[in-house]
């Protein structure tokens, strides 16, 4: 029999209001433990919770993103159950009456067929806090960090519409650029900002009813959803073979085993409104104030940067998955940079580099005018590709001008012919067995020799000039 | 047994503000109206050793307007019936003039019933609960009960109003109590619920019948109406009450104050003991119907919301009819020992309660000096707060005339 996976997306999003989503503790749950608390967030007695303007006006933004439908009315929900990480014996969080309904991401598909995969709802809520578990020593101990409690979060329901962990993935990954694009979350696996959860189940292909799901959770990065996902799917499969029903449980996806294992179930309570939250109730003229405040998202854009800029498809699409590398793209064109070199260069030496320290481009103090600065002094050859990736390097951790970094450092290209034959004859005279090689045919000497002199011109001879030297000397 | 937890005892606090409208009364509040500084347990070993840390939203209303805070009374378990409740008791023996006192079923106007004095509650939202430990969130309210209601209307002109801190106040206006002293409050047509008669005895309604006289001179007219779903009154109360104490009580974990029991081997025991030893058999019982809707039956608790829904609109129907509702506010038979289970407890309030349902002011005015304790509550229309207070002032006026 083929099967079908049916698979739906529950993701929780950490939205990065300034502070709390009732209180105006600083939104920091990283800091140190507890220090980020107040009467209301620790639930002291008299206290009230008061909602934050500035995390509801992110939760829209982000619900808009998605092309969800803000709902006139909405309200807080007690979830009631009781456990150390939940200051008041329940989490408010909106489960009658949710923010925003009925939203759609658009993918490509495993063949790049496009996709529309709906979203059931977004609601908002509050998060718990951490708890540390010391079983160490004579007596274990659980401690308790309430610096999350209380942050703001919106949680995303999707349609259980994703048939494969492709889509899954893309889903993840779309969801995570439009969101990133308001501004309003952070959207990291890795950090825990982003936490997805999968709800998967199989059928018969072509049914379509739907058969017990099982919850999978734990995973930290988009890959890892996706291995859950195809890991849960074979072992459904192999269950169904075997016949063996399938139970409606949850499972933790183990990165190192690369394997789900079923998690101990969780009570989960009743959903009661609560009577203190007032309701939130959205009326058009501040709902279209913040539409005003949505950007340009990467769909649009891409279809402008092809246009404005000339870019391929492909180019297109990576200038723009990222709000502050299309805005840094778009600004470094504006400054007189050569659009499809700088979106070459973004995409093959900058990200990479920013990649590799961890670090967003904002955190650099490298400017779009100081890297249209330096293609600039590419174009005009007065530095070469491999000098231009040193400059690069060097202006993500300084804020001088490229031309400056270039005259200290001794980058300037040679494009002196007779310096460069100098340098090509001490070169020869070196190599004279590579020499014969080439001569006797063997013409991939050629690119070894080029090396040995780039070398010694440490890394600064015009490369057009110089092979053109060394294939006449050696002719 | 001692009438105050906690007396104010400094000098400069004890003589209060001169030149005011409420210098020189002493108010005795509650322990869980937060007073800096001050214990605040709210009757219960779950708040054990708990001090406020801030200032309710009402405290430094009351200061600005002169008053003088005289300290904490005694008051049952979280503020649920009247069992330990020593509030009104320090009015009676003249240590302070007015009180302030939780009203989730009525508490304030029973007990000023039993006093022979007079007992507020004012329309639900309109004083901010910022600093109110409470157990029933949609339904509770700080009652007033003084001898005189010219001090009802000064506490209430000090501590009602705006206060961005509680959120749940409704918008649009809020009455103004400062011009209550010169308003006319005309002829007016108060209701008797037919169906509210039949749960009084002869002799009730006998003492019921010699109150209303009061009305009829003052110019009210008095109707018979009918409410036919009256009785649901005290389930739908009974049903949100216990689940919203359920909620509210879950912060009482021994995790960040109040009583924890020791020795726990792992959190959920510690849970367990805690609660368990912390909580009186009332306020327990009460819980664990809260609990009952909560987890086990929670399509009789959205039942209990909708049939809310409809008795608010009942209510509001009747009232647009009428200026008042008047009944006893307390039976006179009444079990001398204190009930020990929720559905005693609800028995005592079963007259005032609907307010507090379906969010109305009322007020007890004391009947006959002659000695009964029934009194006469007046529910008025929500956010009439002040008329119902100057009709209270003229009754007590025609009253001291008598
Ligand atoms: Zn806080």
């Amino acid at each position: 029999m083929k099967y079908e996976a049916v698979i739906g997306l529950e993701i929780h999003v950490q939205l990065n209001a300034a502070t709390k989503l009732f209180c105006d503790c600083p939104n920091r749950p990283g800091d140190e433990p507890n220090r980020n608390t107040c009467p209301v967030c620790l639930w002291f007695p008299g206290a009230f919770p008061r909602l934050s303007r500035e995390a509801l006006e992110k939760a829209v933004l982000a619900c808009l993103a998605l092309n969800c439908t803000i709902q006139p009315v909405s309200a807080f929900d007690q979830k009631v159950y009781y456990y150390p990480d939940l200051p008041k014996g329940f989490q408010l969080s909106q489960h009658h009456k949710p923010l925003a309904r009925n939203g759609w991401i658009d993918i490509a598909g495993e063949n790049g067929e496009p996709r529309r995969l709906r979203i059931h709802h977004i609601h908002l809520e509050e998060d718990v806090a951490k708890l540390v578990h010391e079983t160490e020593g004579r007596t274990p101990i659980s401690l308790v960090d309430f610096n999350r409690a209380g942050t703001p979060l919106i949680e995303i329901v999707s349609e259980p519409d994703m048939r494969s962990p492709h889509e899954a993935m893309e889903y993840v990954k779309t969801l995570r650029g439009q969101l990133r694009y308001t501004g309003s979350a952070e959207c990291s696996m890795e950090k825990g900002t982003m936490r997805v959860d999968a709800n998967i189940s199989l059928r018969q292909e072509g049914s379509s009813g739907f058969n017990t799901k099982v919850e999978v959770k734990n995973m930290n990065s988009i890959r890892n959803v996706g291995d859950a996902i195809a890991y849960e799917i074979r072992r459904q499969t192999e269950c169904l073979e075997k016949g063996e029903p399938i139970v409606l449980h949850t499972r933790l996806w183990d990165p190192d085993k690369r394997a789900t294992a079923p998690m101990r179930g969780k009570f989960s309570g009743p959903c009661i409104p609560d009577p203190s939250v007032a309701s939130i109730v959205i009326n058009e003229e501040w709902l279209n104030e913040i539409r005003g405040m949505l950007p340009e998202m990467p769909d649009r854009k891409a279809a402008r940067f092809s246009g404005d800029y000339g870019l391929t498809p492909d180019e297109a699409a990576a200038m723009s998955l990222e709000r502050d590398i299309s805005d840094f793209f778009e600004a470094a064109a504006k400054s007189g940079a050569a659009p499809r070199k700088a979106a070459n260069w973004i995409a093959v030496h900058l990200a990479p580099a920013l990649r590799d320290r961890g670090a967003a481009l904002a955190e650099t103090p490298l400017s779009a005018e100081r890297f249209a600065a330096l293609l600039s002094l590419l174009e005009k050859e007065i530095i070469n590709p491999q000098s231009a990736k040193e400059v690069l390097l060097q202006l993500l951790a300084t804020d001088e001008s490229p031309e400056k970094i270039v005259e200290k450092g001794g980058y300037g290209q040679v494009s002196d012919a007779v310096e460069l034959d100098a340098l090509i004859d001490r070169v020869i005279g070196e190599h004279p067995a590579d020499v014969a090689d080439y001569r006797k045919g063997n013409a991939k000497v050629l690119g070894f020799l080029m090396g040995i002199a780039m070398k010694a011109s440490k890394g600064k001879a015009n490369p057009k000039l110089l092979r053109e030297i060394l294939a006449k000397r050696l002719g | 047994m001692e009438l105050f937890t906690h007396r104010e005892t400094d000098p400069a606090a004890v003589s209060g503000r001169p030149g005011l409208p409420l210098s020189g009364r002493r108010v005795v509040i509650q322990p869980n109206m937060s007073r800096r500084g001050w214990p605040c347990n709210a009757g219960s070993r779950a708040l054990e050793n708990y001090t406020a840390l801030e200032d309710a939203a009402i405290i430094p209303r009351l200061e600005k307007s002169g008053a003088h805070l005289a300290g904490n009374s005694r008051m049952s378990e979280l503020g649920f019936g009247l069992s330990a409740d020593t509030t009104v008791q320090a009015l009676i023996e003249k240590e302070a003039d007015i009180a302030l006192m939780t009203d989730t079923m009525g508490e304030a106007r029973v007990a000023a019933a039993r006093a022979g004095i007079f007992g507020f509650k004012p329309s639900w939202g309109i004083v901010s609960r910022f600093g109110l430990i409470g157990l029933v969130p949609s339904m509770e309210c700080y009652g007033v009960a003084a001898a005189d209601p010219a001090d009802i209307s000064g506490v209430m002109q000090a501590i009602s109003g705006k206060d961005d801190r509680d959120f749940s106040m409704p918008d649009g206006e809020l009455p103004d109590f400062s011009q209550e002293g010169k308003t006319k409050t005309g002829s007016r047509r108060a209701g008797i619920v037919k169906e509210m008669l039949s749960l009084l005895t002869d002799k009730d309604r006998g003492l019921f019948r010699e109150n209303l006289k009061m009305l009829g001179s003052a110019g009210v007219e008095v109707v018979e109406v009918t409410f036919p779903e009256f009785e649901l009154l005290q389930t739908a109360h009974q049903v949100i009450a216990a689940a919203e104490a359920s909620s509210s009580a879950g912060k009482y974990d021994g995790v960040r104050y109040g009583y924890r029991a020791p020795g726990a081997k792992n959190w959920n025991d510690m849970y367990l003991d805690s609660r368990g030893a912390a909580f009186g058999t009332l306020v327990k019982a009460f819980l664990f119907q809260g609990a009952y809707f909560q987890f086990e039956n929670y399509a009789a608790f959205e039942n209990a919301c909708r049939v809310r829904r409809r008795l608010v609109r009942s209510m509001e129907n009747l009232l647009s009819e009428l200026d008042l509702l008047v009944s006893p506010t307390c039976r006179m038979v009444r079990k001398d020992a204190a009930p020990s289970d929720v559905r005693g407890a609800y028995e005592e309030f079963i007259l005032t309660l609907p307010a507090n349902l379906t969010g109305q002011p009322a007020l007890q005015v004391p009947g006959d000096p002659a000695g009964d304790c029934v009194g006469l509550h007046l529910t008025a229309k929500r956010l009439d707060d002040s008329r119902l207070l100057a009709l209270g002032r003229r009754l007590a006026a025609s009253r001291g005339a008598k």
